[in-house]
């Protein structure tokens, strides 16, 4: 390593060193300015990992989604078999089933114990109708199916069963807006907690700086260690931001367990996977960043030269 | 080595602490800087030292003209002098060695290199066994010793010091005063400034170490002394 290099290495080590040595005899300060960093973060990340999780459920469901045709009641056998020949054609179904008129009027005397109105009724009022299993499940494809089976002769009207799944993840998208908003209000957030804190050390700090510019030490020499400390707080921050995560999802999950368990389901919210951890960390050690480099730009100005 | 010509600096608002003053310190010389208080002796030391700029005139630094010079590079030409101020300018939150130890990591030595050096220029002002000692637990004639260690560390071919022997009884200033004298004789460039008499601390059996006494009333230099 040639001397430039060298000086430049021992210059960011030693802020390093100073930093750490600083960290270690304000123990508890370093503690709490990390776990309110840590607590601002966690908000957001246990807001993710819900959304995250919601998201997996919805998924899961739509594979259950169906289209309903109902078919015209005045069907004779021909139309029924051309439109059963279309489903069988169109490449977007998966799977279909068909239920006839007198299927359906059985089925529902068979799930209703009341069949008095039933058998009032002179006529089957039901139609025949075709179950279909799309095979793409998103918004614009079930649309589209949609739209096309109506244009079948003798289709009556299509329903999608999924109106709610719709309506479910329209919830997860404003909730995914509502969560971006959260992250920047607490991001601002934490560049004020940072910034105070990084504009105090410079306070109790005043004679080293003064001193320093004094006997020649660069803008930068003087700048370097706050940079650092800002950087390892928002990195401590984000560290204990997953803690705080992890421990509330590990708790919200055993209690969960119980009632998910009674409705046969086995939801549970996703841990945070190893690149959200990752991103939640980088995140908030540039933010660190950031705001001591605002903090210490903005003082630095101020001390006379 | 440093070279003043028709340097006057005003400070806003303010009258001119240095008038029109031109003189030359070569390598080598003990340069007394006399006065009384606010005459502009630590004015004068600041522009000698590149921490303030003149308002006119020029101030060559081994040959570099300070106004003409980049804000950036300034940091750098500091680096050659030592200081000593007036206040001490001591760091009470750490102890000696780690006040010695400012003007090495900020020239980027660190290390067993460093603490050799730290231990040599405490050495030198009698303090080596204090190096553990908080500054504040020290007398006066410590802090000012240790203020010079902390000068003298990065090993500055122009030590400056203004009123190192401001508070500090006869004995004390006169320890003060060999050890600049010292610090003359191994080539070091030494400039002092000082409101005492000069006879207080030259009489009796000293070695008369004057160079060169630049005598300043009201921002005015009135004699450039050159002894023999």
């Amino acid at each position: 390593m040639n001397a430039w290099g060298y000086s430049w290495f021992s210059h960011h080590q030693q802020a390093l060193e100073l930093v750490l040595r600083r960290f270690k005899s304000n123990r508890l300060n370093t503690l709490l300015i990390c776990l309110a960093i840590g607590v601002t973060l966690a908000l957001p990340s246990i807001l993710y990992a819900v959304l995250d999780s919601v998201n997996g459920l919805a998924n899961n469901v739509k594979t259950e989604s169906q289209v309903s045709v109902f078919l015209a009641t005045n069907n004779n056998e021909d139309t029924i078999a051309n439109i059963k020949g279309a489903l069988e054609k169109n490449e977007a179904i998966k799977n279909f089933e068909f239920v006839s008129k007198q299927d359906a009027l059985a089925k529902l005397q068979a799930a209703n114990s009341n069949n008095e109105v039933l058998n009032s009724l002179e006529d089957n009022p039901l139609p025949d109708a075709f179950f279909v299993e799309p095979r793409q499940l998103d918004t614009a494809s079930i649309t589209s199916l949609q739209a096309e089976l109506r244009q079948l002769e003798g289709v009556g009207d299509v329903v999608v069963d999924g109106a709610w799944l719709k309506r479910l993840s329209y919830l997860i998208l404003l909730g995914k807006q509502a969560m971006l908003i959260v992250t920047s209000l607490l991001a601002f957030a934490l560049v004020a907690v940072i910034g105070n804190t990084i504009r105090m050390q410079i306070l109790t700090q005043q004679a080293e700086i003064e001193l320093s510019r004094l006997i020649g030490a660069t803008k930068s020499f003087i700048r370097r260690p706050f940079l650092y400390a800002g950087a390892l707080y928002g990195l401590f921050g984000g560290l204990f931001a997953l803690l705080i995560t992890f421990i509330v999802i590990f708790l919200f999950n055993r209690s969960i367990a119980p009632i998910a368990a009674e409705y046969e389901s086995d939801f549970l919210l996703n841990m945070p996977s190893l690149s959200t951890c990752v991103i939640i960390c980088l995140l908030s050690f540039f933010v660190g960043l950031l705001s001591a480099y605002f903090a210490v730009s903005k003082s630095l100005l101020q001390t006379p030269k | 080595m440093i070279t003043f010509d028709n340097v006057t600096k005003r400070y806003p608002g303010s009258h001119e602490a240095i008038s029109n003053a031109s003189f030359a310190i070569e390598q080598g010389e003990m340069v007394y800087v006399t006065g009384h208080s606010g005459a502009g002796k630590s004015t004068l030391l600041k522009l000698m030292a590149a921490i303030e700029r003149p308002t006119s005139g020029t101030v060559l630094i081994n040959n570099q003209n300070v106004s003409k010079l980049k804000e950036a590079t300034l940091p750098y030409v500091r680096r050659k002098f030592g200081l000593v101020f007036q206040d001490h300018k001591l760091l009470y939150d750490r102890n000696c060695f780690h006040n010695v130890a400012l003007p090495l990591a900020i020239n980027g030595i660190t290390g067993t290199e460093a603490g050799k050096r730290i231990r040599a220029a405490l050495d030198k002002v009698g303090l080596l066994g204090k190096e553990k000692a908080m500054p504040i637990t020290l007398s006066g004639g410590e802090q000012q010793r240790l203020a010079i260690a902390r000068a003298v560390v990065s090993r500055p071919s122009i030590l400056i010091a203004d009123e190192p022997t401001g508070n500090l009884d006869r004995n004390y200033a006169e320890d003060i005063i060999t050890l600049f004298t010292a610090f003359q004789q191994v080539g070091v460039t030494v400039i002092i400034a000082t409101h005492d008499a000069l006879g207080q601390f030259n009489s009796g059996n000293q070695v008369d170490p004057l160079n060169k006494i630049l005598h300043l009333d009201h921002g005015t230099l009135t004699k450039t002394e050159v002894s023999a």
